[in-house]
């Protein structure tokens, strides 16, 4: 082949689009070829080349494996923005299904199952029947995973024709191709759905294991994360199991090898013998070390891995700890991961050398990883009760280099090994001391203050350098003050002389009266009564012995440790967190249709708007203007807090609660106006209240929504979906709601789609909505689609145009309706109220009394409606007719009209 | 599984998008990109492999330059991802010889039918270039490797271009040459990347080696081949080693593997018996065997550093790079760096005359003192000082506040583990059959580090 694919992207001045079109239909194969080629090369950079759909689906009868799949690659991406089109190519599919060649057999069954039309899908059930039979397995592992595509399209129709069973046939298949794919297909199958559909058996389990050792890389670990599912029956069966999985631990694949790792846990938990476990233990140690030597991106995700794995068996690695040292060259997020782990590993046996290494991390050039390294000195030192003065030695060193960060990291961690080994290292006091007016971050200066307090009576000026800070106390930052007052308060009552006494006035009166911070009040209020009742009692209470703290190196929690180990080797467990935490695999057809469209170059609308928020007043604002909304919207901020009166102010505290301040900065927000029907009444939703309706604002869709949280639970995870309805309006995003708290409220604008799941049957309004959220059942409700909001911007037509329009349409195309009780007074508003909602106003003319007005509109998909109204300005009655090519819409026209009439 | 795939240049330009699920909203290639330029979470600044972002978990990898990303909404395996991002890249290289920018966007059609074919649905089908073969068509377009800047000064066929044929490294696998068939040939590589910390006594703290023999098959018809490594390698540290426990058998001795791991395609019937590991190549680059080692080895080199403060607000540095290996054989682009303490605001060089190809510079922005070599040959000894200026007194701190010393290199045909190919045996076809072999061996430094 001559010539570069690059020059598919260079554009043609003018008329590209015929040109290609043109090229689509030469006779010359190699031209349609390029031709082809072009237009993927503009749907690629974001161009719609999908009014050449006919042409392009035209060259899909070709022998020619290269050009069959460049255009299936188009089919795919546009034929559900034409469904009526794709049909056409329904026949080459079927045909193409049946060629004696496995490879265009295969191809068609996996492009069909790709183009989520549903007349399309009907069609595929036949091919795929045979596909999943066929005899070759290249058609056959194709086929297994149509059945997944299937199954998210259209579950029923699968259970219906059986699939599930041949697809469970195909897990004794003679090629482990097919055997993993059919277990990829069948695992997904099983996670979206509520029944049983996929268990693995002691049968299975043998079928499958059998097919490990065949397998290519990946199919094994489909095939290991299928199994890790399967609960032995006892230890033999555990035992055997891990026998047979041992030897992929030897794979060059990490993913097979952690895989691996992840079964090999599993079963551990039921083998009693130790010696079993000790053996299984060493083997796995080399494997999970050499994960460490392959790219950076896996050792991460090996090194989360690796910090659950110790924190349940210390033992797998505990002669490791040099492996996990930072190499220099590591990127941050490796070498923070590291130091994690060799706090977990580091024992009396090797602090020694330990410390050798964070002391040199702690010299190092970015900051915070040396701040975590000083740091995790600190937890060493907590958790090793003989190695603590080795630490603080190496602490002391690390404060005299004197860089600022280093010694306040350092002295946050020194609170903390004062906390955990009270009255040992307070002679260390004097050195801290030295470096109190280089301390400029609060965590420093409060852990210092805290120290100063707490040992009041062994410093001999702590009254002197307490005071030192209370000269700024009204502007030091809530964690500083609140040190601050407990510290003095211990100073007064170790030391009550007349010193302290007057530094606690001054506290006591900036922390209660000074000051509009409720916890500093609250607690300088305690303080003082109790001072002033009894000050022995006071003595008992802040001067109390304080509970040990413990080392927090292994902090997960035990349900969540087990949780996540069962899901290592997955998401779960480089996130540390449970999967229900972040998977939010939505499974709606809305929710997914609206993305399958190539990128066409426009912006979402959020990209924008976060951004620029300003930028909706600028540009040609409609009535409702994103500039007036958040005009809107600041008015109902809540005012800045009122400086707080001596008595606490129950009402300041409550503002600071208000639900307007939860709504999102970054979100475009509910244009100000007319309040929102309510859709939902709290009644009806156990305390959520729902009010909704859609807009336009700069040409695109939005359903306004707004949120009420009256129960008493806070309620987060909300999602949206819509039914089928004649617009096929879905969600063209999440719905991006916060946590409500109980009594706050939230608006958002969701960003709507047009034409993805449309209705059969004639044109209604009705627009079905479910809500859920994670603490309540759905809630359904019903919304009317106002057709004023999906009238486009470009529907004003030249008066020739109109008339020509009128007179091509033949007269069954018009529809008439009589408005009785509206009354057009003015005809300048009424003119005005309908060109904002763009139907444009283009002649009037008089007929006997009455005056009649011409319109025009215009549909999305360019579907024009012509309008004239006919009525006497001030009397009720308006005589409205319509002439479309769509009449069918007439009635959901004239709810519309009739709106705007009366408004 | 994956929803969507997707290639980025270095500005964030959308070079190839494949949705596979549509589950993912559009647009995720723009907010992935502005997200990883403004990292800025939990301190870091460099953003990790795997996040998750409004319920969109991503993935990438840096190859060539190029951010291969990866989206899923589900639970997926990230090894699995990660791994399969790395091979997408090598498949992609094998065909178009050379992956960067230019050749991906001259091949789009090429690389999206290697897409389909390689994920379905989300889900890998394969990755092996061998089995690829017989389900692509479109033949790549090949990029003149000859007006390429390197994209990677590292890598490591770089250095040995004059002993191999310039081309063979960046040749596609399935590209016919110009002459109509193409030159039977195979290479195998033995790469081994150490690391080393030097204590700043010039004692070894830790030494690992990292090994991979990388194999590149241009021959017809998939002979069997017969791979036979040192017969007394051992595989596997006898019980536990204790960390004090140093081996001084420097030398001599065996050969002695913590772990290894083999490709897919190797059999290892006679390992265990005669070390030797037979094959059937599959096109394309693969790793052979991956191998870890952390037996005491004797370090390429030395580093010395010497620091002497002269007067309050000045010191010299003086560094001296032993290279400790046999006359006859020459690393290559040498790159010492030593970061100097903060208030450093000059530094001045003396470099040792007659010595060609030498540069040494003071790194204003981050105080870093970087000196370039373009060779060094074994036995041989380099010097710099380095006069530094300071625009506030050092406390007697310079030594804590510098440092330390790092080093990066590239030395051709020698390998410190003394693991070797004893022989590459291959499977004859007709008698005079004897197609082209090249075995070479590379060591480059990973962290390789002397503190002071």
């Amino acid at each position: 082949m001559s010539g570069h694919d690059s020059k598919y992207f260079s554009t043609t001045k003018k008329g590209e689009i015929p040109e290609l079109k043109e090229e689509l239909n030469s006779q010359y194969k190699d031209k349609r070829k390029d031709a082809v080629k072009k237009v993927i090369a503009a749907m690629t950079v974001g161009k719609d080349v999908s009014s050449l759909f006919t042409d392009v689906v035209n060259c899909m009868q070709t022998e020619n494996l290269e050009l069959k799949k460049l255009v299936y690659l188009y089919l795919i991406n546009y034929a559900k923005s034409q469904p009526d089109l794709a049909i056409l190519a329904v026949n080459t599919f079927v045909k193409d299904s049946q060629d004696p060649n496995p490879l265009i057999r295969a191809l068609a069954v996996r492009t069909m199952g790709c183009i989520r039309v549903d007349k399309i899908t009907e069609y595929l059930c036949d091919p795929l029947q045979r596909c999943l039979k066929d005899d070759d397995p290249y058609v056959r592992k194709t086929a297994a995973i149509c059945v997944a595509k299937l199954y998210d399209i259209n579950a029923e129709l699968v259970e219906d024709r059986g699939f599930l069973e041949s697809l469970k046939d195909l897990l004794s298949d003679n090629n482990p191709m097919v055997v993993a794919n059919a277990v990829a297909a069948l695992a997904e199958i099983q996670e979206s759905s509520s029944r049983p559909i996929f268990e693995v058996t002691s049968n299975t389990l043998t079928k499958l294991l059998t097919a490990l050792n065949e397998c290519t890389e990946w199919g094994q670990v489909f095939i290991l994360d299928a199994l890790s599912k399967y609960k032995a029956a006892d230890a033999r069966e555990a035992e055997n199991i891990v026998e047979r999985v041992t030897p992929r631990l030897q794979h060059a694949n990490c993913a097979v090898v952690l895989s691996a790792v992840k079964m090999i846990l599993q079963q551990m938990e039921l083998i009693t013998s130790t010696d079993v476990v000790r053996n299984l233990c060493k083997k796995m140690a080399p494997p999970l070390v050499t994960l460490l030597s392959a790219e950076p991106e896996i050792q991460y995700v090996a090194l989360r891995n690796i910090n659950l794995i110790v924190q349940r068996r210390p033992t797998i690695l505990a002669h490791e700890i040099k492996v996990f040292f930072c190499k220099y060259n590591d990127p941050i997020y490796v070498k923070m991961e590291k130091l994690e782990i060799m706090i977990k590993l580091a024992s009396d046996r090797n602090i020694d050398q330990v410390l050798l290494e964070f002391k040199e991390y702690a010299t190092e050039v970015d900051v915070d990883f040396v701040r975590k390294a000083v740091r995790a000195i600190g937890r060493c030192a907590i958790k090793l009760e003989r190695a603590a003065e080795r630490c603080i030695s190496v602490l002391l060193e690390l404060i005299k280099i004197k860089v600022n960060y280093v010694v306040q990291e350092a002295i946050i961690v020194i609170k903390d090994i004062f906390r955990r080994y009270p009255n040992t290292y307070e002679s260390i006091i004097a050195t801290l001391c030295e470096s109190l007016d280089t301390l400029d971050e609060p965590e420093a200066k409060a852990s210092m203050i805290w120290i100063i307090g707490e040992y009041a009576e062994r410093i001999d000026n702590a009254d002197e350098l307490l005071e030192s800070f209370l000269e700024s106390f009204p502007e030091e930052p809530p964690q500083v003050q609140l040190q601050l007052l407990t510290a003095t308060v211990k100073l007064f009552l170790k030391k009550p002389t007349e010193g302290p006494q007057q530094m606690i006035q001054v506290v006591l009166n900036n922390a209660t009266v000074e000051t509009d911070n409720p916890d500093l009040r609250d607690r300088a209020y305690i303080y003082w009564r109790l001072l002033s009742t009894d000050p022995e009692a006071a003595k008992d209470v802040v001067l109390a012995e304080k509970p040990v703290i413990t080392d927090d190196s292994n902090q997960l929690d035990a349900s969540l440790l087990d949780e996540l180990l069962a899901n290592i080797a997955t998401l779960s467990s480089v996130y540390h967190k449970p999967p229900e935490a972040f998977v939010t695999r939505v499974k709606t057809a809305t929710q997914r249709s609206e993305d399958e469209e190539y990128p066409d170059g426009s912006e979402t609308p959020y990209s924008e708007s976060p951004a620029h928020p300003a930028d909706g007043g600028v540009s040609s604002p409609p009535p409702t203007s994103s500039a007036a909304s958040y005009a809107g919207v600041r008015q109902s901020t809540p005012a800045p807090a009122v400086p707080a009166a001596p008595v606490p102010d129950l009402l300041g505290d409550l503002m600071g609660m208000d639900n307007s301040a939860i709504v999102l900065v970054d979100q475009p927000s509910t244009p100000a106006g007319p309040p929102l029907p309510v859709l939902l009444p709290a009644s009806t939703g156990q305390g959520l209240q729902i009010s909704a309706q859609l807009v336009r604002l700069d040409g695109q869709i939005f359903y306004s929504l707004l949120f009420e949280n009256n129960s008493q639970i806070p309620l987060d995870g909300f999602m949206i979906q819509f039914n089928k309805n004649t617009f096929g309006l879905a969600a063209a995003g999440p719905l991006q709601v916060p946590q409500l708290q109980p009594g706050a409220s939230a608006t958002t604008l969701l960003p709507m789609a047009l034409f993805q799941n449309v209705s059969a049957g004639p044109p209604n309004s009705l627009l079905q909505v479910a809500v859920k959220n994670s603490q309540q059942p759905v809630w359904y409700f019903n919304d009317k689609i106002s057709l004023q909001v999906l009238f486009t911007e470009d529907g004003r037509m030249e008066r020739g145009n109109f008339l020509e329009t009128w007179r091509s349409l033949p007269d069954s195309n018009e529809v008439s309706k009589d408005f009785q009780g509206i009354v057009v007074n003015s005809v300048e508003a009424t003119i005005d109220r309908l060109a904002a909602s763009n139907m444009f106003f283009i002649a009037k003319r008089k007929h006997a009394n009455q005056d009649v007005f011409y319109f025009s509109a215009k549909l999305p998909r360019g579907i024009p409606i012509l309008i004239e109204l006919a009525t006497v300005v001030g009397t009720p009655g308006v005589k409205c007719a319509i002439k479309t090519p769509n009449p069918e819409m007439a009635p959901v026209f004239f709810e519309a009209i009739e709106t705007l009439l009366k408004a | 599984m994956i929803s969507q795939f997707f290639v980025l240049s270095q500005r964030g330009d959308n070079i190839v998008f494949r949705d596979y699920r549509g589950e993912v909203q559009k647009g995720t290639a723009e907010i992935f990109f502005r997200k990883v330029k403004f990292w800025k979470e939990d301190g870091h600044e460099e953003a990790p492999p795997v996040f998750n972002l409004d319920g969109v978990n991503y993935f990438h990898v840096k190859v060539a330059g190029l951010l291969f990303v990866a989206t899923t909404r589900v639970n997926v395996s990230p090894s699995l991802v990660l791994e399969l991002l790395q091979r997408i890249a090598r498949v992609i290289k094998d065909y178009l010889g050379i992956l960067n920018e230019e050749s991906l966007r001259k091949n789009f059609v090429l690389v999206y039918e290697l897409l389909d074919e390689v994920i379905d649905f989300g889900y890998v089908q394969t990755t092996s270039t061998e089995v690829l073969k017989s389900y692509v068509f479109n033949e790549p377009i090949v990029v003149d490797a000859a007006r390429l800047q390197p994209l990677n000064p590292a890598a490591i066929f770089m250095q040995g271009s004059k002993r191999m044929p310039g081309t063979a490294v960046t040749k596609s696998v399935v590209a016919t040459e110009p002459g109509g068939r193409s030159r039977e040939e195979i290479f195998v590589d033995i790469i081994e990347k150490i690391s080393v910390t030097f204590s700043s006594s010039g004692y070894i703290l830790t030494s690992e080696i990292d090994g991979t023999i990388q194999m590149k098959s241009y021959l017809s018809g998939n002979p069997e081949i017969r791979l036979a490594l040192n017969e007394d390698l051992n595989i596997g540290r006898s019980g536990g080693r204790s960390l004090y426990d140093y081996r001084s058998s420097t030398g001599s001795g065996a050969v002695i593997l913590d772990d290894c791991n083999f490709h897919e395609s190797v059999r290892l019937d006679n390992f265990e018996v005669d070390r030797t590991l037979n094959l059937v190549p599959p096109d394309g680059e693969f790793p052979v065997m991956n191998y870890r080692m952390t037996q005491e080895f004797k370090p390429p080199f030395r580093i010395n550093t010497l620091i002497e403060e002269a007067g309050t607000l000045k010191a010299e540095v003086i560094l001296k790079i032993s290279a400790e290996f046999p006359s006859s054989i020459t690393a290559n682009t040498i790159l010492v760096q030593m970061p100097l303490p903060k208030y450093t605001t000059r530094a001045t060089f003396e470099l040792e005359s007659g010595v060609i190809g030498q540069t040494a510079d003071f790194k204003e922005v981050n105080k870093r003192l970087e000196w370039g070599i373009k060779k060094i040959v074994g036995g041989s000894e380099l010097t710099l000082r380095a006069k530094l200026t300071f625009s506030q007194e050092s406390h007697g701190n310079i030594t804590k506040e510098s440092g330390p010393v790092s080093m990066t290199f590239t030395i051709p045909m020698y390998n410190v583990s003394r693991l070797q190919v004893k022989y590459l045996q291959i499977a004859k076809k007709f008698s005079a059959y004897n197609p082209y072999r090249w075995v070479r061996y590379v060591t480059q430094a990973n962290s390789y580090v002397a503190r002071i």
